[in-house]
C-alpha cells in the first residue's frame, strides 16, 4: 500500500527528523498553553469527555475497516439508533409525530441498564446491516466502493425510518439518569494554578468514564480472549485464517456486533450531554468519526482512541469568538493529516507492492 | 400537459442539471479517482453567481434577468471552481481510492461550515432574491439554459471518450504504474480530470442558483454527495451515459413514487402513507438493491457492442472495474 508518490530515502529520513521535532515542540507549546491559559484545565476535561465519545464511536468504524477494508458509512445511523434504543428503553413515550405516536414499552429499565439495551439492540441492527448490505456483496466479490454504496443506502432507510415512526422531533432522556448527583463538581483552582476554579459538569466525568471503561472492555476482549485472537487473525489475513479454521463469517458477525453496540453507546453518551435531536442526528458525528479514525490511522485501534481524545481537546480549545468554526476543526485536521501523515498518527508507512 | 408541467417541471429541470452532476463525478472516476468533491463546487458555483446577480450585475427595469448573463455569470463559476479544484486537487491527488474519498468529504464539510460563517456569503440565511429570468411558477423554461448545459457536457465527455486526453484518463484507471510507465504524467492527468469535473459542477451550481432563487451553506453537502455517487454507479461507471441516465432516473423515482403511485386511486390508504411519507426509504432500499443487482450500473458498454456488432463473446470480466477504481490498494 502506497499512499503518497514521495520515495526519496533521503527525503524520508528528513521528514522523520522534521516531524518528530515539530511533534515535541508542538507537545510542548500544547502544555504550556494548557495550563497558562484563563481556562486551559477546564477545556481540557471538556474536551477529554467529548473526545471519549469520539474515540468509542470511531472505535466502531476502525473494527469493521480492520476486518473489510471498507468504511462502514451506516455507522452515524447506529449510532443514532442506540440513542434512541436507550430512551425507548426507559419507559418514555414517543412524541406526537409519526406512526408510534404517544406509545411507549410496558416497563422502564433504569438508565445504565437501558444504555447496554440500547447498545446491543444498536449491535443488532449492525448484525443486520452485514446480513443484508455487505455479505452478499461480499459473497459476490463485488468492488468494495459497491458495499460503500450499499450501506449508504442502508444508513438513508435507517434514518427515513426513525423518522416515519417516532417523528422529528427532540428527544431528551431523563433528567437525573444515574440517581440524584449534584449538576457540576467543584475541583478548585489547583492551589493557584488556574485562575479560575475549575467547574466540570457531572454527566461529563460519567461520559468520559464510560467511554474510557468501553475502551478498555473492548481492548480486553480483543487482546485477552479467544475470539480476540481470532478477529485479530481475521483482520490480518482473511484467507489464511479461513484455511486455518476460523468461521470468517462469524468473526465478521461479532465486528458488527461489536461496532454496532459501542457506536450505539456513543449515540447515548451524546444524547446524555446534549439531547438526540432528530432522525439526522448522527450524520454529523459520523463524519466527524472519518476525521477521527484517519488521524488515528486507519483500522488502527489504539489510534482511533487516541485520535479522538486529540480531535476532542482540539475542538474544546477553540477560542469563544470562532466558536462557530468549531465545527470544522476535525475536517481541518482531517485534510492535513491526510496530505502530511495519510497512515495516520500511530500508523506505520506499508509499501505498496506492485 | 399543463396539469403535468406545474407538478414536474421543477423535477424536470432537476434531472437535467443531476445529468450534469453526475458528469462532474463521472470525470475524476474515469481517471480512476473517487472524488466526493463535487457538491463543493458546485456550492462554489452557486455562491458565484448569487454574487455576481445580486451585487455587480443587474437585470431589466422590469424585474426579470437577461439570459446571456446567467451565461457569463455560469463561465465566471466554472472559472472559479476549477480554480478552486487546482488548489485543493494539486496537493489531495497524490492520495488514493478512500483517501482521497475523505480528503474530498473534508473538503466540503470546510467549505459548508465556511459559508454558513461569513456574513458576506449570507451566513445561515444565505443569499436570496437571486433574479430571475422568467416569471413561470412551472420553472419548465429553465431547460433552455438546463439542456444545452447537459448535452454540452454530454458531448464534452463523449468526445473526451475518444480523445488522447480520455485514453490517457482511462489508462491511469486500469493502471496507474503502467500508464505512467508508457509516459502518461499520472499528477498532470488526474488533476486534468478533477479539474474538469469541477468546472461542469460550478456551472451546474450557477444555474441552480437562480432556479431556486435562493442559495445557502446547505446547497453543497455530503448527503448531496452520496447522491451523486448514487447517481454513477445505479447508471453504469463505464460510459457517460451511465450517469446521465442514473441521475435523470434517481431524481425522477421519488417524484413518480409520490404523485403517481402514491396517489393513484383505489390504493390502501396505508400504502399509500407509507409510500408518501416513507418514500426515501424505498428510495434508500432500492439504492442498495440495484447495487446488488446490476453491480455495473444499468448502463453498460457492453448494451451498445451488442447492438453494434454481431453478437460476441462479452465476459464479465472485461467489465469488472480495476483497483483503482475500487478504491483497492487499502
Amino acid at each position: 500500500m502506497k499512499l503518497t508518490d514521495q520515495s526519496s530515502q533521503q527525503y524520508r529520513r528528513l521528514w522523520w527528523f522534521a516531524s518528530r521535532g515539530l511533534a515535541a515542540v508542538a507537545a510542548v507549546l500544547l502544555i504550556a498553553a494548557v495550563i497558562g491559559a484563563p481556562s486551559g484545565l477546564q477545556n481540557l476535561f471538556n474536551g477529554l469527555a467529548i473526545g471519549g465519545v469520539y474515540a468509542i464511536f470511531a472505535l466502531g468504524y476502525t473494527l469493521i475497516f480492520s476486518i473489510l477494508r471498507i468504511i462502514n458509512f451506516a455507522h452515524g445511523a447506529i449510532f443514532t439508533l442506540g440513542a434512541y434504543f436507550t430512551y425507548f428503553l426507559t419507559g418514555a413515550a414517543v412524541g406526537f409525530n409519526g406512526l408510534l405516536a404517544n406509545q411507549k414499552l410496558p416497563f422502564g429499565l433504569p438508565f445504565p441498564l437501558a444504555m447496554i439495551g440500547g447498545g446491543i439492540l444498536a449491535g443488532l441492527c449492525g448484525i443486520f446491516i452485514e446480513r443484508v448490505a455487505f455479505r452478499p456483496l461480499r459473497n459476490k466479490g463485488a468492488d468494495p466502493l459497491l458495499t460503500l454504496v450499499s450501506s449508504l443506502g442502508v444508513a438513508v432507510a435507517i434514518v427515513n425510518i426513525i423518522q416515519l415512526l417516532v417523528g422529528a422531533e427532540i428527544y431528551s432522556y431523563p433528567r437525573n439518569p444515574f440517581g440524584e448527583m449534584p449538576a457540576a463538581l467543584n475541583l478548585g483552582n489547583f492551589g493557584g494554578l488556574t485562575a479560575r476554579p475549575i467547574i466540570i459538569r457531572t454527566i461529563q466525568v460519567i461520559i468520559f468514564g464510560v467511554s474510557m471503561v468501553t475502551v478498555v472492555l473492548l481492548t480486553y476482549f480483543i487482546n485477552g480472549t479467544k475470539t480476540g485472537k481470532a478477529l485479530r487473525a481475521v483482520a490480518e489475513d482473511a484467507t489464511t485464517s479461513s484455511l486455518l479454521g476460523i468461521n470468517t463469517n462469524r468473526l465478521i458477525l461479532i465486528t458488527f456486533f461489536l461496532s454496532g453496540l459501542v457506536g450505539g453507546i456513543a449515540g447515548t453518551l451524546v444524547g446524555l450531554s446534549v439531547n438526540v435531536s432528530g432522525p439526522y442526528f448522527g450524520i454529523n458525528f459520523g463524519l466527524k468519526g472519518l476525521a477521527v479514525i484517519v488521524l488515528g490511522g486507519l483500522g488502527d485501534i489504539p489510534g482511533a482512541v487516541v485520535g479522538g481524545l486529540v480531535i476532542g481537546v482540539a475542538e474544546s480549545f477553540v477560542p469563544s469568538e470562532y466558536v462557530a468554526y468549531k465545527e470544522a476543526i476535525a475536517f481541518a485536521v482531517l485534510f492535513v493529516v491526510l496530505l502530511l501523515r495519510p497512515q495516520g498518527l500511530l500508523g506505520r508507512v506499508v509499501v505498496q507492492k506492485v | 400537459m399543463e396539469v403535468f408541467l406545474s407538478s414536474y417541471g421543477a423535477a424536470i429541470v432537476q434531472m437535467a442539471l443531476a445529468g450534469v452532476l453526475a458528469l462532474s463525478l463521472y470525470l475524476p472516476l474515469m481517471a480512476g479517482q473517487l472524488s466526493l468533491a463535487s457538491p463543493g463546487f458546485y456550492a462554489v458555483g452557486g455562491y458565484t453567481a448569487a454574487l455576481l446577480s445580486t451585487t455587480v450585475f443587474t437585470g431589466y427595469a422590469n424585474g426579470s434577468y437577461p439570459i446571456p448573463l446567467i451565461v457569463v455569470e455560469m463561465v465566471i463559476a466554472g472559472g472559479v471552481s476549477a480554480l478552486f479544484a487546482l488548489i485543493i486537487g494539486i496537493p489531495s491527488l497524490r492520495l488514493r481510492g478512500i483517501y482521497l474519498a475523505l480528503a474530498t468529504i473534508a473538503f466540503i464539510e470546510i467549505l459548508r461550515v465556511f459559508a454558513l460563517n461569513q456574513p458576506w456569503l449570507g451566513g445561515a440565511v444565505g443569499i436570496y432574491n437571486i433574479p430571475q429570468p422568467f416569471f413561470s411558477a412551472t420553472r419548465i423554461e429553465y431547460l433552455l439554459l438546463a439542456l444545452p448545459l447537459l448535452f454540452g457536457a454530454m458531448f464534452f465527455v463523449a468526445r473526451l471518450e475518444r480523445s488522447r486526453v480520455g485514453r490517457a484518463f482511462i489508462a491511469l484507471r486500469e493502471d496507474e504504474l503502467a500508464a505512467s510507465a508508457m509516459g502518461v504524467r499520472p499528477t498532470y492527468y488526474k488533476v486534468l480530470a478533477f479539474t474538469l469535473g469541477a468546472v461542469l459542477a460550478g456551472m451546474a451550481g450557477a444555474l441552480n442558483a437562480h432556479i431556486l432563487n435562493t442559495w445557502n451553506a446547505r446547497q453543497g453537502t455530503f448527503d448531496l454527495s452520496i447522491l451523486i455517487l448514487a447517481y454513477v454507479l445505479v447508471g453504469g461507471s463505464r460510459t457517460f451515459l451511465g450517469p446521465v441516465i442514473g441521475g435523470a432516473f434517481l431524481v425522477a423515482l421519488p417524484e413518480i413514487i409520490l404523485r403517481e403511485i402514491a396517489g393513484a386511486p383505489g390504493l390502501n390508504p396505508v400504502i399509500a402513507t407509507f409510500l408518501r411519507d416513507g418514500r426515501l426509504i424505498l428510495f434508500g432500499v432500492l439504492i442498495a438493491v440495484s447495487v446488488f443487482f446490476f453491480p455495473y450500473g444499468l448502463i453498460t458498454p457492453e448494451l451498445f457492442k451488442r447492438r453494434r456488432k454481431k453478437p460476441e463473446k462479452v465476459t464479465v470480466e472485461a467489465a469488472k472495474p480495476t483497483p483503482n477504481v475500487r478504491g483497492g490498494n487499502l
